[in-house]
């Protein structure tokens, strides 16, 4: 068995993917396991390879993705690339055997086992990314600048971003990943950007989350006042909007002092 | 006498407002697909989105206030009559439009929903709503979410000039006939309901034929694939909208501006108390499709009656609101717009209320065995939704899906079927998951078992309950 891995970033995974499929043309595609780095114990039976991006492969890979299999299984290999699932980059690689087999139709072949995965991941991402379109919450400095912090298990603020860059086109406004430190920035009337943060631009942005107006206040009476006291459910409650995720919801954080 | 008025802060007006318009039920953001805009604020998404849930479970999709509380109509269940002693406020439109935008920035909030009780007369407060809303689009540039509850009564011009504003109308029919309604609310009447209810349905039609549109609201794509769904007949809209002479049943703008907006893009919708009067179940169920079909509505709403009025119209203060019924009629709405069945085929003359124990489409099946065990493999589309555990999304993926292979139930649990309820009707390569009879009784008895905890966790939704732990000791001594 042949472990290639490498760094969590689709150029990577798709030079990884292309590198992998090369080995495994001679020697077997069972006997390939894809893998996202950090590895923290590797075995002892297993060999392991390191790939490195490389600009010229990506095109290909993504090239044959799109010419052979379709638009829609690129869509959901890109998806797949963001998930934090351990076994997303190998699920991606399942996923393409069937589909460079069968072509198109593997989008609808939810009885194949790789083809179940590969839908169970992208749709991980879909509602995750959902769940955030929702539950954002952007503070606002002086009017003039939003910001909004988030922890998302899979990558998903690209995709979040996208959302807000129709709904607030003329705002200046940014979304930032404080796990994985980077943010997706927003000038007013024009496109958004990814932009990786230093440790000391996450500090100085630390703070914009504790920003207070009366508008936080008075979204926190509204919120109050709109529940029924008779038909109270905690549960249903819980069900719908997770606790992990009321981390950063104005609602939920008290006033500071 | 001399009245105290006090002025209010706005936050003070929030709690107020936003305290009186929580029994509206409606909190749909649904139906409207728009882009934005540069130099605007705001889209709207087909499929709706939730912004937060509040304690009571409910999503928080929009800012849901009152313009006023004020009220001169005296309806008996409503906490905002005439007759009531609570706190009374205003807001003014300016009011109204900064919240909204300042709130939407922050991305608490999809839209506006805007309801008003009654000040000084009903087209005094539709005036004053119009005015909100349309400051609202031209001068703050809001290009998000606005339902907007229309006043009986209020004259056509205004509701007009307000459908063109908003994405959603609704007028409350709020009891589902004419007795009850003049029983709890003197003032309202169903002809003042009805006939700005058919008005605005004629001009959606109308204004959806203008734009190369079907005259018909779309519906979930699971209705395209049935023959018989509710949806399927009735082509009372269409042949209503396309009568020229009857112009004085549509309502048309009245401004001349560039850009006229779309008339009520989502639809309208209605709501429905109950319990607050003896109507049954299948009274409910067929005003429902009645109005589905006739005024081609995009949502019913029901909300179960929270006593908090006295009087002796009304049943007792100490009633526990009957969150299991609203739960079955829920489902039942759901089973008409999404599964293809039929208000009759639900209930009946005989057997007028849904049965508490099981939900009413497995007691479809229960009444149908004659048509199961179904093959999965080869069931018609239309009759694997009628199956107990399969919905919209996993029928649809069970027809992709045989296409390409044999199914198994591992993959149909992988698929979205639920099995605990799913398996006593279907067979995989011709078998069934366990050797199971198909017996009413049999099956009953263990659908009721696995029913039991989801029904006992509606109806009793208070109660809640958290694990012990050691360190809670204090707690209970001093509840001891």
């Amino acid at each position: 068995m042949r472990v290639f891995s490498c760094e969590d970033k689709f150029e990577a995974m798709m030079t990884c993917i292309y590198d992998a499929w090369n080995w495994a043309l001679t020697n077997g595609h069972e006997n390939v396991r894809l893998q996202r780095e950090p590895i923290y114990q590797q075995s002892m039976f297993e060999e392991y390879e390191h790939v490195d991006a490389d600009d010229e492969k990506v095109t290909k890979v993504i090239r044959s993705i799109r010419k052979q299999i379709s638009d829609q299984a690129y869509l959901y290999v890109f998806y797949a690339s963001l998930s934090c699932e351990e076994d997303a980059l190998n699920a991606i690689y399942n996923f393409l055997r069937v589909g460079f087999a069968v072509g198109a139709n593997v989008c609808s072949m939810y009885a194949n086992p790789h083809v179940m995965r590969m839908m169970e991941i992208k749709r991980k991402i879909g509602n995750e990314a959902h769940y955030f379109r929702e539950f954002a919450r952007f503070s606002s400095l002086n009017n003039k600048v939003y910001v909004c912090h988030l922890e998302p298990k899979n990558n998903v603020i690209m995709i979040v971003g996208e959302h807000f860059a129709d709904r607030m086109p003329s705002e200046h406004w940014m979304i930032i990943d404080d796990n994985r430190k980077f943010a997706v920035v927003h000038p007013k009337d024009e496109q958004n950007y990814i932009r990786y943060l230093t440790d000391v631009e996450m500090i100085a942005l630390k703070n914009s989350e504790k920003y207070e107006d009366e508008y936080t206040d008075m979204w926190r009476t509204f919120f109050n006042a709109i529940s029924i006291k008779q038909r109270e459910n905690i549960a249903c409650q819980r069900n719908m909007f997770p606790i992990w995720m009321r981390k950063h919801a104005t609602e939920f954080t008290e006033k500071p002092e | 006498m001399n009245e105290i008025v006090k002025e209010y802060s706005t936050q003070e007006k929030l709690q107020i407002l936003a305290d009186a318009a929580k029994y509206d039920v409606a909190c749909t953001s649904s139906g409207s697909d728009r882009k934005g805009q540069k130099g605007m604020l705001g889209n709207t998404r087909a499929c709706g989105i939730c912004h937060s849930f509040s304690a009571d479970g409910r999503c928080i999709s929009l800012l849901k206030i009152l313009m006023t509380n004020h009220c001169v109509f005296d309806c008996k269940y409503c906490i905002n009559r005439a007759s009531n002693d609570i706190p009374r406020a205003t807001f003014s439109p300016e009011e109204i439009c900064q919240l909204t935008m300042e709130f939407y920035k922050r991305n608490y909030i999809e839209g506006l929903f805007l309801s008003s009780g009654v000040i000084r007369n009903p087209t005094y407060t539709m005036e004053k709503m119009c005015e909100t809303l349309s400051l609202l689009r031209n001068k703050y540039k809001f290009n998000g979410y606005i339902h907007v509850k229309t006043i009986p009564g209020a004259s056509d011009e205004l509701l007009g000039m307000v459908g063109y504003l908003a994405d959603r109308i609704s007028v409350n029919l709020e009891l589902p006939t004419a007795e009850s309604l003049e029983k709890l609310a003197p003032n309202k009447s169903f002809n003042t309901i009805l006939d700005p209810m058919e008005k605005v349905s004629n001009t959606i039609a109308a204004n959806r034929l203008s734009i190369g549109k079907d005259a018909r609201m779309e519906r979930s794509n699971s209705n395209k694939y049935l023959s018989n769904s509710i949806f399927a007949t009735g082509k009372y809209v269409e042949t209503k909208a396309t009568n020229g002479n009857n112009t004085n049943k549509l309502l048309l703008p009245t401004v001349k501006t560039d850009n006229i907006r779309k008339f009520a893009p989502a639809g309208q919708s209605t709501q429905m108390i109950i319990g607050a009067t003896n109507e049954t179940d299948y009274t409910l169920v067929r005003t429902t499709q009645k109005l589905y079909q006739d005024y081609d509505l995009k949502r019913v709403f029901y909300s179960a009656y929270i006593p908090i009025n006295e009087d002796s119209a009304l049943p007792s203060i100490d009633t526990a609101p009957p969150l299991l019924r609203e739960h079955r009629l829920y489902q039942a709405d759901w089973l008409l717009r999404f599964y293809g069945f039929k208000a009759d085929e639900l209930l009946s003359e005989e057997k007028p209320n849904f049965n508490e124990m099981v939900d009413p489409k497995c007691d479809w099946a229960l009444r149908h065995l004659e048509v199961f065990p179904i093959d999965v493999q080869t069931a018609s589309y239309d009759l694997l939704l009628r199956t107990p555990g399969i919905g919209p999304k996993s029928a649809g993926r069970i027809v992709s899906a045989r296409r390409y292979g044999k199914l198994d139930f591992n993959s149909l649990k992988k698929m979205g079927v639920v099995l605990k309820r799913a398996h006593y009707f279907i067979l995989c390569n011709g078998r069934q998951m366990y050797h199971t009879p198909i017996e009413e009784a049999y099956i009953t008895r263990q659908l009721v078992a696995t029913h039991g905890k989801e029904n006992w966790e509606v109806a009793h939704q208070q109660t809640s309950y958290k694990q012990m732990s050691i360190f809670d000791y204090q707690e209970i001594g001093a509840m001891g």
